[in-house]
């Protein structure tokens, strides 16, 4: 007889490692399912490891899109045995990473909190949802949540922006000189720029250490600094005692009993190609939007023909992800600038949050949601291929080169717009009829289109950004097009979103405020998927706060014997 | 892909195309100068593998498991042609001392599509960089006199000719990116971060922040508070 959990988990990223933490700290016995392989980031780190080490100089390639030392094993927007399709008329780009911890090994570890309008869009403009909670509901896991994940930032008092408790935040690190010569055109310009938050540390934290500036956190941080579940909630979870993980374990179906309750889920052994079963009390879906919605619409049964959970037929609807559109400009002011060590937490200092909600309240803008911007302004990075940019902008070669090399690199800052999309009904994903994955099981084929609303913000964007280089003397370099050219693909930022969101009404959702299945009182989901709408703020943070809160509930109703 | 007659006829047809075109009479020139039937002056590379390296590496351990495939010949004409775009001045070597040819081996010996691209595009441009060389000076590019070398790569960099300037820009995107990721490359830009500082990070030195005061003066903005 196989052991009954407490909770089985599905997904080792933001969502799962916090509800297994959380679960297990509370005397709760978890088992963990983790798609990809086990991870060490203390021993598979290549911290400091150069460019010139790696083949072609870490430039990325199709077997590691973002470059050699990326923190993503068997993942990328192919991973392989495993494929996805897009509707015809559509283009969807999925990011998995079949690793322990997930994304969270290697993700850019920006951590913005959903503000009070971000909660309540539909009562602001009309348009998609609002979330069955309102912010002050999560102030307090969010509080929580940066705490035990570290956060530098600075409380500022924003409009929807909303502090953090005293003592909560870590401090943000100086800021760069690219990153000053910003924040001094848009202190004329009445824009703020502000301290970024980010999910690295700049104090201890137990056995995590300290940022020390240095070495890319997409690589993985084997000092602890930047944020992952491998060096945190995982190993904590695990010196509870009460947490299992079994690695390899590719969970295709949430399993029922004659009662309708979840009783576990299937799942294939990667290693030796068998089918297995895992059983549990509870099961909580922590494994991506995509992929929670792929297991629940693969998991058809008679009283659920459209798949477990589903009876409002909303699972896989509603389909997010940020609006991505970047410009870079070239700043002569920039040119023949002094040397010195700009790394610092590798990712941004400082950033613009969104600053015109009272032209936007009054009816000023032609597009109802926010974006923020982030910066690349550490133009004096390590140089890795993308120097030749460089030289193609300083034209000749020979001496003349050289001395432009050095002339121009690190005079050149980007732009980057990252917004809120609102869900449509043309942006989903669905049972592909006509595929399968190596394994037999079926897959996700999506489909997915921008709405005028994201096209106008990427114009407003595009706008806005030009005064500050043009204040800043600079000459544009690219992302000066279209909108509809400027605008990233659907899924490209890895924000994706909404496919199982949470309300109030069983009709149009397919979860409560604590991410409880409406249909099946003891499945749980605690990823991505839960999200009612898709505030510019970048998504983990708030996957991690929303996981904590309904995991708090889903223990309190284990407890009292509730599902 | 070989670099065989297939694609020096495709060189050889771009050129044709532009002479025919009318263009500048530096075209015409270039373009008949081609002879009608063009060899294989730097021999034939060796084919590339068809696998990188995967999607589960040793990150430690990094190596490069494929084969380097050009001809000795051809990393002649590749180091003198990426020693013309870095040559050495007082700050740092040349680029072939720094190994940058071996890295466009590297790089055109890669199973993946984008360099597979590049080594249609380089290794087609070195065999036509060649033939010109041999037809206007009589002898192989790497032996050119530099004024030759020079001339060619005048002509080639500002050419009408898309195929030619698609060469010499990814030629030197290949070997800039190659020369300042080594030790000597970093430190004549002047990087010098990856380096960890066990207490708050600095910020600016005292010298960025005074140009940077400089700049701000002269755009006529505020430094930030």
């Amino acid at each position: 007889m196989q052991e009954r959990y407490d909770a089985v988990v599905v997904g080792s990223g933001a969502g799962g490692a916090m509800a297994a933490w959380v679960l297990a700290s509370k005397g709760l016995r978890v088992l963990m399912l983790e798609a990809g392989r086990h991870y060490d980031p203390y021993k598979e780190t290549p911290m400091f490891a150069r460019n010139r080490d790696a083949p072609l100089r870490g430039t990325g390639t199709p077997d590691k899109e973002f470059g050699y030392y990326d923190a993503t094993i068997d993942g990328g927007w192919q991973v392989p045995g495993e494929p996805y399709a897009s509707a015809p008329g559509s283009e969807f780009m999925w990011w998995r990473s079949r690793m322990l911890g997930g994304r969270t090994n290697h993700w850019a570890r920006n951590s913005f909190r959903m503000g009070p309008y971000d909660f309540k869009p539909y009562s602001r403009d009309g348009l998609g949802v609002d979330w069955p909670i309102e912010y002050e509901d999560l102030a307090p896991w969010y509080d929580k949540t940066e705490t035990v994940v570290g956060v530098y930032g600075r409380n500022d008092g924003l409009d929807n922006h909303p502090d953090s408790s005293p003592g909560v935040l870590h401090k943000p690190p100086a800021p760069r000189v690219g990153e000053l010569l910003i924040q001094a055109a848009c202190n004329e310009l009445n824009i703020p720029c502000v301290p970024a938050r980010r999910a690295v540390l700049t104090r201890p934290i137990g056995n995590r250490s300290a940022c020390f500036y240095a070495t890319s956190c997409g690589r993985g941080c084997a000092i602890g600094a930047a944020f992952q579940t491998t060096t945190s909630l995982i190993p904590m979870a695990l010196a509870t005692g009460n947490l299992t993980i079994v690695t390899d374990a590719m969970v295709y179906e949430v399993r029922l009993n004659d009662a309708g309750k979840a009783d576990g889920v299937g799942y294939v052994d990667k290693k030796t190609g068998k089918h297995e079963a895992a059983f549990g009390r509870s099961v909580v879906l922590a494994a991506s939007a995509g992929e929670t919605a792929r297991i629940l619409l693969n998991s058809k049964s008679e009283s659920f023909p459209d798949g477990a959970a589903n009876s409002s037929g909303q699972v896989g609807r509603n389909l997010m992800d940020t609006v991505g559109a970047a410009v870079s400009a070239q700043f002569p002011v920039l040119e023949n600038r002094p040397v010195y060590n700009e790394d610092g937490a590798m990712g941004m200092h400082v950033y613009i949050p969104f600053w015109l909600y009272k032209e936007q309240a009054r009816g000023e803008l032609d597009f109802p949601r926010s974006y923020h911007y982030e910066f690349g302004a550490d133009g004096r990075g390590e140089p890795g291929m993308g120097i030749g940019h460089v030289a193609g902008f300083a034209g000749g070669y020979g001496s003349k080169l050289k001395e432009d090399m050095r002339r121009y690199y690190g005079s050149f800052l980007d732009f980057v717009c990252r917004g809120e999309m609102i869900p449509n009904a043309n942006s989903r994903c669905e049972i592909d009829p006509d595929n399968k994955d190596t394994w037999g099981i079926p897959t996700l084929r999506f489909h997915f289109k921008w709405s005028e609303h994201e096209l106008n913000m990427v114009r407003h964007f595009q706008a806005a950004t030009k005064e500050i280089i043009e204040r800043l003397g600079g000459k544009l370099q690219s992302g000066d097009v279209a909108p509809e050219q400027a605008i990233s693909k659907g899924g490209q930022i890895i924000h994706e979103v909404g496919t199982t969101r949470m309300g109030d009404d069983p009709d149009t959702s397919v979860t409560n405020q604590y991410g409880q299945s409406w249909d099946i009182k003891n499945l749980f989901v605690t990823d991505g998927g839960v999200f009612a709408s898709k505030a510019h703020k970048n998504p983990t943070l708030t996957i991690m706060a929303l996981s904590w809160r309904s995991s708090d509930y889903l223990a309190e109703q284990l407890g009292k014997r509730n599902l | 892909m070989r670099v065989d007659r297939r694609t020096t006829l495709k060189w050889l047809a771009a050129a044709m195309a532009a002479a025919h075109a009318g263009c500048t009479s530096k075209e015409k020139y270039l373009g008949d100068e081609i002879p009608a039937a063009p060899g294989q002056l730097l021999g034939t590379a060796a084919l590339p593998a068809k696998v990188g390296y995967g999607t589960d590496i040793d990150l430690m351990n990094p190596t490069v498991p494929w084969p380097r495939t050009m001809t000795e010949a051809q990393l002649r004409t590749a180091s003198a042609l990426c020693d013309l775009i870095v040559p050495e001045d007082e700050r740092s070597p040349a680029a072939s001392a720094v190994g940058v040819p071996d890295f466009i081996d590297e790089w055109v010996s890669a199973p993946y599509p984008a360099q597979q691209s590049d080594r249609e595009t380089i290794l087609g441009g070195l065999e036509w960089l060649e033939q010109q060389s041999r037809d206007r000076f009589g002898s192989g590019f790497a032996d050119a006199e530099d004024r030759q070398q020079a001339e060619l790569l005048d002509r080639m960099a500002s050419s009408d000719v898309a195929k030619q300037v698609e060469f010499f820009e990814r030629f030197r995107f290949i070997t800039v990116g190659a020369f300042y990721t080594t030790e000597e490359g970093m430190k004549d830009v002047g990087y010098i971060g990856n380096v960890a500082i066990h207490s708050e990070y600095p910020g600016p030195s005292d010298e960025a922040m005074t140009h940077l005061a400089g700049v701000l003066e002269q755009l006529g903005l505020q430094l930030p508070a």
